[in-house]
C-alpha cells in the first residue's frame, strides 16, 4: 500500500505543480466573480476609466441604492423566493413519494416511470415553452407567481425525485420492518419513520432545486413578463438601456441575486457535493 | 396484508407526479406535435389553428436562417462537451491527488455552478467590453493584440466568448462529476496493473476508463442535450447576433414565436429540438439503461 501511494505527485515537483494548479484552478473560477464583486462598488467614472482601474476607490453603496430605485428590485426578490419556496415544497413532497413508491415498495412497471422521469429531464423546455403559455393565459394564471411555480414543479420535479431516491434506498429495510410488526402503517411507516431518516437528504435536495428554480430564465420570462410577478433574472436583463448600460447598478442587482444562493452553497457544501456525487454514482 | 397495503399506497404515491406530468408535460408534447402541422398566428389567435400538413416542414427545411441556427447548435454542442468533458476529466484527475486542498476547491466550484446563467452571462459580457472590458485590457498589456478585440460583435470572436462562458459555468461541475466517477474505481485494480508494468496512461485508459465509464456516459448524455438546447447564456451575450451568427436553435424558435407570432412555424423547430434530443439519448443508450435500474 504504502509503495504505491509514494508517486511522484508526492514529490517537491509535483507538489509544486498541484499547488499551481490549485491556485490557478481557483483563481479562474472566483477572479471573473470578483471582477463582479468589484464593479458593484464602482462609480460610472471608476468603472470606464482607462487604465482599468482594478478596485473602487470607496466603499460606495450608490449602486445597490440605483439597483433598488430603477427597478422595484425588493419587489422582484420577493417574486422569486415566493416561486422558488412554492416549487421547492410542491418538488419535496412529490418527489419524496415518487421516491419512495420507486425505491422501497414492488409496484410494477418501475422501469416505465423512470423512464417517463428521465425523458422529462432530457426534455428540450421549448418543446413545451408554447402550449404553457397558452394554457396559462387562458387559465389567467399568466403573470402570477403560482402559475410560474407550478411549471417549474414539473421542470425541476425529476431531477429532484432521481436524488431522493438514492436517500431512500440507502435506508436499512430492518428499520422499517421492525415499526411494521410494532403495527404501524405503510403511511405512519412513510411520514414517522423514512421521512426523518432521509431528512439530510431532503435538506440537500432542496437547497438544490431552490436554486435551479430561482435561476431559472426561459419560462419566467415569458410567462410573467409584467411587472407583476416579475422574477430576479428577469429584472437582471432590463436595466440595460437602448444606448447604455449601467454596469455598476447592473452588477449591484446581479450581486442581490445570487449572493443568497453563494451563501446557502458555501455553508452547506459538503452536503450538496456529497449529494451530487451520490446522485451520479447510485443514480 | 401490510405488502397489499404497502403495494397501493406504491401506486396512489405516483398519482399527483402523473397529474403533474399529464398537464405540464404531456399535454404540451402533444400540443406542440399538433401546432407543427397548423397555420397557427398570434395576430389571428381568434381564428384558431388551421391544419395546413406539412408546410411549416417543408418551410423550416427550404429556410436558410433554420440551417444556420441547426449548424451553429450542432458545432456549439460537439465542440462545448468535448472539450467541457476532457476538461472536467483532467481537473478531476487533479483534484483526486490533492490532500487538504481538495474541500476549498469543490467550495469554489459550487459558485459557478449555483450562480443563474443571466448572471453568468452578464458578468462576461462585461468582462468582454471592447473598450473598458478588463480581458482585453490585459490582452494589450501583454502585447497580445494592439487593437481592441470586439468579442461580441466580431463573429469569428461571438462563438469563441459564448465558448468561454459555457466552459467557466460548466467545467467545475464536470469535474466534480469525473471526481465522483475515478471514486468508483477499485485501487486494487489499479495497484495490480501497475504490478503488472503498465504505465499511468495505460492504466486510465484501460482500468479506470471501462470502471467509469457507465458515470462518464450519463454525465456526458446530459451535459450534450442541455448544450444543444443553449438559451439563457447566449439571450445576454449575443442575443443571437452579430447577423444571427450566434443564433442558437432556441433562440431562433422563441424568436419565431415573439417576434414573428408564428406558433405553428415555431412549434415545428420546437419539435425538431425534440427530435434531435431524443435521438442523443438514444446515441448514449448504455447511459440511459444504467438509469433505468432502482
Amino acid at each position: 500500500m504504502q509503495a504505491v501511494q509514494r508517486k511522484p505527485g508526492r514529490s517537491v515537483g509535483g507538489q509544486i505543480g498541484l499547488g499551481t494548479f490549485t491556485v490557478l484552478f481557483v483563481l479562474l473560477i472566483v477572479a471573473p466573480f470578483v471582477w463582479l464583486l468589484l464593479a458593484a462598488f464602482k462609480s460610472g467614472k471608476e468603472l470606464y476609466s482607462m487604465p482599468v482601474q482594478i478596485l473602487p476607490s470607496a466603499f460606495n453603496l450608490q449602486n445597490f441604492k440605483d439597483a433598488f430605485s430603477v427597478q422595484p428590485l425588493l419587489k422582484y426578490v420577493v417574486n422569486s423566493i415566493v416561486v422558488a419556496v412554492v416549487s421547492t415544497v410542491m418538488i419535496i413532497i412529490i418527489a419524496s413519494l415518487v421516491s419512495f413508491s420507486l425505491a422501497r415498495t414492488q409496484i410494477k412497471g418501475k422501469r416505465l416511470v423512470l423512464l417517463m422521469l428521465l425523458s422529462i429531464s432530457l426534455l428540450p423546455p421549448v418543446t413545451i415553452l408554447n402550449p404553457i403559455y397558452l394554457m396559462m393565459s387562458n387559465l389567467k394564471m399568466m403573470n402570477t407567481t403560482l402559475g410560474l411555480a407550478l411549471v417549474l414543479v414539473a421542470i425541476e420535479l425529476p431531477t429532484a425525485a432521481w436524488y431522493l431516491m438514492s436517500f431512500f434506498q440507502t435506508i436499512p429495510d430492518a428499520l422499517e420492518e421492525s415499526a411494521m410488526i410494532d403495527g404501524a402503517n405503510v403511511v405512519t411507516i412513510f411520514c414517522r419513520i423514512l421521512m426523518p431518516l432521509v431528512a439530510p437528504g431532503v435538506f440537500t435536495v432542496s437547497i438544490m432545486t431552490f436554486i435551479a428554480v430561482w435561476n431559472n430564465y426561459l419560462f419566467a420570462s415569458v410567462l410573467n413578463p409584467s411587472k407583476k410577478a416579475r422574477t430576479v433574472t428577469v429584472a437582471l436583463t432590463m436595466y440595460a438601456g437602448e444606448t447604455t448600460t449601467p454596469w455598476n447598478t447592473i452588477a449591484a442587482a446581479a450581486i442581490v441575486a445570487c449572493v443568497p444562493l453563494v451563501i446557502m452553497v458555501l455553508i452547506c457544501q459538503r452536503r450538496i457535493v456529497s449529494g451530487m456525487v451520490d446522485g451520479a454514482v447510485k443514480g | 396484508m401490510h405488502n397489499k397495503q404497502r403495494l397501493v399506497f406504491g401506486y396512489l404515491a405516483l398519482i399527483p407526479a402523473i397529474i403533474v406530468f399529464a398537464v405540464f408535460i404531456v399535454y404540451p408534447v402533444f400540443n406542440t406535435f399538433y401546432l407543427s402541422f397548423c397555420n397557427y398566428r398570434t395576430q389571428t389567435i381568434r381564428q384558431g389553428a388551421k391544419f395546413i400538413g406539412l408546410a411549416n416542414y417543408a418551410q423550416m427545411f427550404g429556410d436558410d436562417k433554420m440551417w444556420t441556427a441547426l449548424k451553429f447548435t450542432v458545432l456549439f454542442t460537439l465542440i462545448s462537451v468535448v472539450l467541457e468533458s476532457v476538461l472536467g476529466m483532467l481537473c478531476a484527475l487533479i483534484m483526486n491527488r490533492q490532500g487538504k486542498t481538495r474541500a476549498l476547491v469543490c467550495a469554489m466550484i459550487l459558485i459557478p455552478w449555483c450562480i443563474p446563467t443571466v448572471v453568468s452571462g452578464l458578468m462576461w459580457n462585461y468582462i468582454f467590453a471592447e473598450s473598458y472590458g478588463i480581458l482585453n485590457f490585459l490582452l494589450q498589456i501583454l502585447g497580445v493584440t494592439s487593437q481592441p478585440v470586439r468579442w461580441l460583435t466580431d463573429s469569428r470572436y461571438a462563438f469563441l466568448s459564448i465558448l468561454i462562458s459555457d466552459v467557466w459555468k460548466t467545467v467545475p461541475y464536470m469535474s466534480l462529476l469525473m471526481l465522483s466517477a475515478l471514486k468508483t474505481v477499485d485501487s486494487s485494480y489499479l495497484e495490480a496493473a501497475q504490478i503488472d508494468g503498465a504505465n499511468k496512461v495505460q492504466s486510465f485508459f484501460k482500468i479506470s476508463m471501462p470502471c467509469m465509464k457507465p458515470i462518464i456516459l450519463v454525465a456526458v448524455m446530459f451535459r450534450t442535450i442541455q448544450s444543444f438546447r443553449i438559451y439563457d447564456l447566449i439571450r445576454v451575450l449575443t442575443n443571437g447576433g452579430p447577423q444571427g451568427k450566434t443564433t442558437s436553435l432556441t433562440i431562433y424558435t422563441i424568436t419565431q414565436y415573439t417576434t414573428y407570432g408564428n406558433m405553428g412555424y415555431g412549434a415545428a423547430l420546437a419539435v425538431l429540438t425534440f427530435i434531435i434530443s431524443m435521438i442523443i439519448a438514444v446515441c448514449f443508450q448504455d447511459g440511459v439503461k444504467s438509469k433505468l435500474e432502482v
